[in-house]
């Protein structure tokens, strides 16, 4: 019996928002020198949040854990042909091509995040600004990756994905809920993204 | 620079590269970004020397060929930097005929 369950602790949905407003701003400020600062703190938030997340895929949740939900290309596959024959498979919580962009989009921003601040510190050459672009335009492309494939699984499913990375709730059967929202685990993650990135910024 | 002054003489034909009109657009205050009103604000009154980022603080080798040899060797990166910073502190895209003459007023002075 699917029910309506707590799928999505509180470090998995605000680490998602800061990653999203962080990535946005930062991608809006990027060429700009009298936003300098505003793009290295947006853009160090980013990061430290991936860098949280990697952490938080041992240590989380159940639905946040990479073994819960890092899957081949193969089973990707295998879900994509579900959604194409309008039969999809469903999961509680990432599917294995949702789970593929997680795990893009997370190395991206590490790659991002460090030849950014590298090149902000002037250490290394030209190259690390090359792959600071080359890996921010990749990031870009796989965020639209991932927008379509949310609104492609929203229909499919005909559930409201974007509003269960904002309140935490999906269907589901009853036994795959989590136990609790992690609030303490939340407070550090805003203290440890705000204060690193306000470090990196300097 | 020979790039940019080609591209300017075809766009007006009869047109030199002027050290003194870059030297002009050099110091002129265009007051579009309050940081960063002129180039000034960031690579000092004199391009030979070193400058220093108006919003960061960070330092930045001087702009001028003649203290830093690497200045304007390449191209793609002399177009990002023109097209990033006229864009901020001039307000509009930079002309060639402004690119040539600036880099003139930058290698051999006014």
């Amino acid at each position: 019996m699917m029910k309506k369950i707590l799928v999505w602790d509180l470090p998995v949905r605000l680490g998602h928002w800061l990653m999203a407003g962080g990535f946005a701003l930062a991608w809006a400020t990027g060429d700009s020198e009298s936003w300098r600062l505003v793009h290295v703190f947006a853009g160090g938030t980013v990061t430290t949040v991936a860098l949280f997340r990697l952490v938080w895929g041992v240590l989380g949740s159940k639905h946040a854990r990479f073994a819960s939900f890092v899957r081949g290309p193969r089973q990707a596959l295998e879900y994509l042909k579900s959604l194409l024959r309008f039969s999809p498979q469903h999961y509680t919580g990432h599917n294995p091509a949702g789970g593929l962009a997680v795990m893009a989009l997370l190395l991206l921003a590490l790659a991002s995040g460090a030849s950014g601040w590298l090149t902000y510190q002037e250490m290394g050459g030209e190259w690390l600004e090359e792959l600071h672009e080359f890996a921010t335009g990749l990031m870009l492309a796989v965020v639209f990756v991932h927008i379509a494939g949310v609104l492609v699984g929203s229909l499919a499913h005909w559930e409201n994905l974007p509003r269960a990375m904002i309140t935490g709730f999906k269907r589901g059967e009853p036994g795959e809920a989590i136990s609790g929202q992690r609030r303490f685990a939340a407070v550090l993650l805003i203290g440890w993204a705000v204060a690193s990135a306000w470090w990196l910024a300097q | 620079m020979e790039t940019y002054a080609a591209e300017a003489a075809k766009q007006a034909p009869g047109y030199q590269p002027s050290g003194e009109r870059g030297a002009a657009l050099y110091s002129k205050r265009f007051g579009v970004s309050e940081k960063m009103p002129a180039c000034t604000a960031c690579h000092t009154e004199t391009p030979d020397q070193a400058g220093r980022h108006a919003v960061t603080g960070k330092a930045i080798k001087p702009l001028g060929p003649r203290a830093e040899a690497a200045r304007f060797t390449d191209a793609a990166k002399t177009e990002k930097w023109f097209r990033r910073n006229c864009s901020e502190v001039v307000g509009r895209e930079c002309s060639a005929a402004e690119k040539a003459d600036f880099i003139l007023f930058l290698t051999e002075g006014k």
